[in-house]
């Protein structure tokens, strides 16, 4: 029995060039490199996609470092999949978008678009090794728009060294005034493999970082956004139809090196290994079994995540146990409450905490 | 050598103050006598345990057999019995000189004399120990040789004119020692063809053998298949192995008087063997028992509980096997409201309690939690019965107690003239009772102080040190009880008292150590999901008060498809880390927490 993938992310393992913070599966963008990679997608896919999707994230990396050609052809590999697709978004930086890409993602069933943006002052961007200023970043919204590419996000961070209370309001201001559907706010994680981990940078301090999230949640709340999960923000409707996906613990299919997936009882990662995707067919760096409890448990962890919190009703009908035989001691968290039939985290700040009274 | 002449065999310790270089003058011994050759050649050798090396201190004694090819062409039979350093240990420093003829007193010739170097000559002076004085480090810019001389003539009354000047470290001149041992230091008395009495100075279990007993053969011989008797213990055995340490234990056919060495008996019950005791034959025993040893009553005690309540049935089998290799350690079942199920240790001192701690996490993989070290209170109640208590949560209500006392010290400190004012402030500021102040040299003075052995153990040490740049030393005696003014202070986390944290303290001080305390609790305890109180509490009256702050934010800022994995280590990663913690109600307790308690005031001096 298969049960229908409603889910398809792609990674594009490419930037122009390395920010700071990432430690994400990419390289520098190598034309001929980016051509045989893509030959290689283009068997995984057709190895694994049988149906069509409901959501398509092309995410990376930087789908937009792509030329033109690799655009097309990375597209028109995935179009088959798209007809039926609802939420269709591609990762773009700012500085390597221009009127041919976004023409070209328009004739693909392209309908969202979320921007790199990370910071709105230029110092600070510089400091991440970010190649665009905050000018380029409104001139291109503005070209996004102008062809009628409305459904645009824009990932912003926050808690950076060297930003205080005031350069966060300021930001806040000037991103309240792009007037954007979607918002995306990260505090910054020191990553051990990032450029920042490997140099020792260190973290604000967790009152700092506290107080930055409180007066995001209170500033874009104000402004008509839903803090609809952790870092995310949206007008009504406008929640990313994929991303819920995921912390619905859906199902989902992801390809290319990098990139994970799960299906069922299974979960595997694609080798990060840019020369093992292309020359192997073994590209599976994991490949895990998960048990029921794995399932339970992840699926807590992701619900939470949201103000929709975990659909009871579909735990019972997932695992065939109540979440309340299988989290007793767990829900007496005070962090917690059941409402609609539905268990909500009442302070998503610290839902680390919360998760590991889940996993006695 | 078949038919050893007692002539020829040499059982001596080396002693001094910690740091003179004791275990390097021994690494030097073991070179040049060639018992360890150049490849398997390692500093502090005769440190095995993992945790002496680490710490470059030893612990345990250790024995060893030597041969040296002396100047008068003879061959000599070296025992070399190495000592720990510490104040703590002075119980095994003891046990050790007690199988002894002579000892090698190690002064550091840029340091001179030091309290230790003062207690341990006692104490050899006690076994009735020839002692050739050494004077080491002399390759050091700051050596002073001729005061060295002077003060250990002057202060100890040993005759310095023939002591060996050396550096252990280069190798200088230790053939000295060596010819010294020979020259200056008697063999044993003993007569071999008298019955076999052999003095028990330790052991330890190996589960192939089974007790491994190490002797000093005071009078006869012992071989395979002789049937011995344990004089204190009464019981019998058949020895199946004999041998010496040279430092790995070789097999021999036979032990003689005047040797040192170990005798296995397939001894199981590790409960059996008494350090002190002395063993005989079946057949033909000897007339009586040797002294043994003065039984050292522990001085400090703790709690220990396993982290996970489970593995209490493993801390007491460890603790049993710890036991029989440490005949000072003490221990009895106890249980606590917060705690759980665990033991009350007892311990020569503060030292004595980190080693054992330490040895149990690695040597029989326990995660524990000790509580903070408390000396032994005598309680008189109103109706006249006295009460010992070790353990502070269990001090009986203030209403029923006619008065406490608590031991007293006689403690003996050796300072540079510049040093004497804040030592006397430090000495004062706990307590400390002056009594005399003693002349050595110019530079040098011996303070003597009677203050509560409690205030020695709670950092008396460390900021003796601190104020005096190090150049300050430390011995001190029991000198008994005395009645002090003293309450039980409770500790109260989220409003409940958490009894393992419970202090005796000086009335005078509670409000101080109050504050300290719930402060230093503030830094530790992690922060929780919700706001908590902590006090510090007399009874009823509340004396300081903090809160530990909610956690604010911790959650992570991304987790799509993709980071599940990773996400969820992270999470494992955490709850690991709380499983070093004590959950007690809804708040876990870090190990650093029970010893916070003696953490005082860091602003002063």
């Amino acid at each position: 029995m298969t049960t229908r993938i409603k889910h398809l992310y792609i990674h594009v393992p490419f930037c122009k060039a390395i920010c700071y913070y990432c430690d994400f599966a990419r390289r520098i963008y190598d034309e001929k490199l980016a051509d045989k990679w893509l030959e290689r997608l283009e068997k995984e896919i057709s190895d694994s996609c049988h149906e069509q999707y409901e959501t398509i994230y092309i995410g990376g990396g930087t789908p937009s470092c792509l030329s033109p050609e690799q655009s097309e052809k990375l597209l028109s590999l995935i179009y088959p999949y798209a007809s039926e697709v609802k939420e269709y978004t591609i990762e773009a930086n700012p500085e390597s978008l221009d009127s041919d890409k976004i023409l070209l993602y328009k004739q693909y069933g392209i309908n969202r678009i979320s921007l790199g943006v990370q910071s709105c002052y230029d110092e600070l961007l510089k400091s991440l090794n970010r190649k665009h200023d905050f000018k380029t970043v409104e001139d291109k919204i503005s070209l996004l728009r102008n062809h009628g590419l409305d459904n645009i996000s824009v990932d912003l961070m926050y808690s950076l060294p060297g930003q205080n209370m005031d350069i966060l309001k300021d930001t806040l201001n000037r991103l309240i005034n792009l007037d954007l559907p979607h918002l995306s706010l990260y505090s910054l994680t020191i990553e051990e493999n990032s450029v920042f981990g490997k140099k020792g940078i260190k973290a604000l301090d967790e009152d700092m970082e506290a107080d930055m999230y409180e007066l995001i949640d209170e500033t874009l709340r104000a402004h008509g956004y839903i803090h609809y999960e952790v870092s995310n923000y949206a007008k009504a409707g406008y929640q990313s139809k994929h991303n819920l996906g995921y912390w619905n613990y859906d199902d989902f299919l992801g390809l290319s090196a990098g990139a994970s997936g799960k299906i069922g009882n299974n979960r595997y990662t694609n080798t990060r290994d840019l020369q093992r995707y292309i020359n192997s067919d073994d590209i599976r760096e994991e490949d895990l079994y998960l048990s029921r409890k794995d399932q339970m448990f992840e699926n807590v962890m992701m619900s939470l995540r949201t103000i929709y919190g975990l659909d009871l009703r579909d735990f019972e009908k997932r695992y065939g146990i109540s979440i309340q035989e299988t989290y007793p001691r767990a829900l007496k968290n005070r962090n917690l409450m059941i409402r609609n039939d539905r268990l909500i985290c009442t302070n998503l700040e610290i839902l680390n905490s919360v998760l590991l009274d889940f996993m006695d | 050598m078949k038919n050893l002449d007692k002539e020829r065999i040499r059982n001596f310790s080396i002693i001094a103050h910690i740091d003179h270089g004791k275990s390097t003058l021994a690494d030097r011994i073991l070179e040049l006598t060639e018992t360890v050759s150049k490849r398997e050649m390692q500093d502090q050798i005769l440190d095995s345990l993992e945790l002496e090396r680490e710490r470059g201190i030893t612990i345990k004694l250790n024995v060893v057999q030597l041969k040296y090819h002396a100047k008068d062409g003879q061959d000599y039979i070296f025992h070399l019995i190495d000592t720990p350093g510490h104040v703590d240990f002075s119980y095994e420093v003891s046990r050790s000189l007690a199988a002894c003829d002579g000892a090698i007193l190690v002064v550091d010739a840029s340091q001179g004399i030091e309290a230790q170097t003062l207690a341990n000559t006692y104490l050899a002076l006690d076994n009735d120990l020839e002692i050739l004085p050494v004077i080491n480090k002399i390759d050091l810019p700051s050596a002073d040789i001729e005061r060295t001389k002077k003060e250990i003539e002057d202060v100890i009354g040993l005759d310095c004119s023939y002591a060996p000047c050396i550096s252990a470290k280069t190798g200088l001149n230790v053939e000295d020692v060596l010819e010294g041992i020979v020259r200056y230091l008697p063999s044993p008395s003993g007569d071999i063809n008298k019955p076999l009495k052999a003095l028990v100075f330790d052991s330890y279990y190996d589960s192939y053998r089974g007790v491994v007993v190490f002797v000093c053969l005071k009078d006869g011989q012992v071989k395979v298949g002789d049937h011995i008797r344990f004089m204190q213990a009464d019981t019998e055995y058949e020895v199946t192995e004999v041998g010496v340490k040279t430092p790995n234990e070789m097999k021999k056919n036979i032990l003689v008087a005047g040797e040192v060495g170990y005798i296995c008996a397939s001894i199981k019950s590790i409960q059996d063997i008494h350090i002190g005791d002395t063993i005989t034959l079946k057949d033909n025993p000897c007339a009586e028992a040797l002294p043994g040893y003065r039984k050292m009553n522990p001085m400090v005690y703790c709690g220990m509980y396993p982290t996970d309540n489970n593995k209490y049935n493993d801390l007491r089998d460890a603790l049993e096997k710890l036991q029989l290799n440490d005949s000072s350690l003490t221990f009895e079942a106890e249980s606590s409201k917060a705690l759980g199920f665990g033991f009350r240790l007892g311990f020569l001192g503060l030292l004595h309690m980190e080693v054992v701690q330490e040895r149990l996490e690695r040597e029989y993989n326990l995660n524990l939690i000790a509580t903070a070290p408390s000396v032994i209170y005598k309680v008189t109640l109103t109706d006249g019965t006295v009460k010992y208590i070790d353990n502070p949560s269990l001090m009986p209500d203030s209403n029923i107690i006619e008065f406490i006392e608590e031991p007293y010290v006689r403690a003996s400190i050796m300072v540079p003239n510049e040093y004497i004012g804040p030592i006397m402030q430090l000495s004062q500021d706990k307590r400390g009772i002056y009594k005399d102040m003693i002349y050595i040299d110019s530079n040098r003075n011996q303070l003597v102080y009677e203050m509560p052995l409690s205030e020695i153990i709670f950092e008396y040490f460390d900021k003796l040190k601190s104020v005096s740049r190090g150049y300050a030393s430390l011995d001190y005696e029991i000198i008994g009880y005395r009645k002090s003014n003293l309450v039980k202070m409770d500790i109260l986390i989220n409003g409940e008292v958490i009894d393992a944290l419970s202090i005796i303290v000086h009335r005078d001080f509670a409000y101080s150590r109050g504050q300290a305390i719930t402060v230093k609790l503030k830094e530790i305890l992690p922060k929780q999901q919700f706001e908590i109180p902590i006090q510090a509490a007399i009874g009823n009256k509340v004396l300081a008060r903090t809160n530990i702050k909610s956690l604010r934010k911790d959650v992570l800022a991304k987790c799509y498809g993709g980071d599940i994995s990773r996400k969820k280590k992270l999470l494992e990663k955490q709850k690991e880390g709380k499983k070093r913690m004590k959950a007690v109600g809804s708040v876990e307790i870090p190990q650093e927490a029970f010893m916070a308690v003696l953490a005082l005031d860091d602003d002063k001096n």
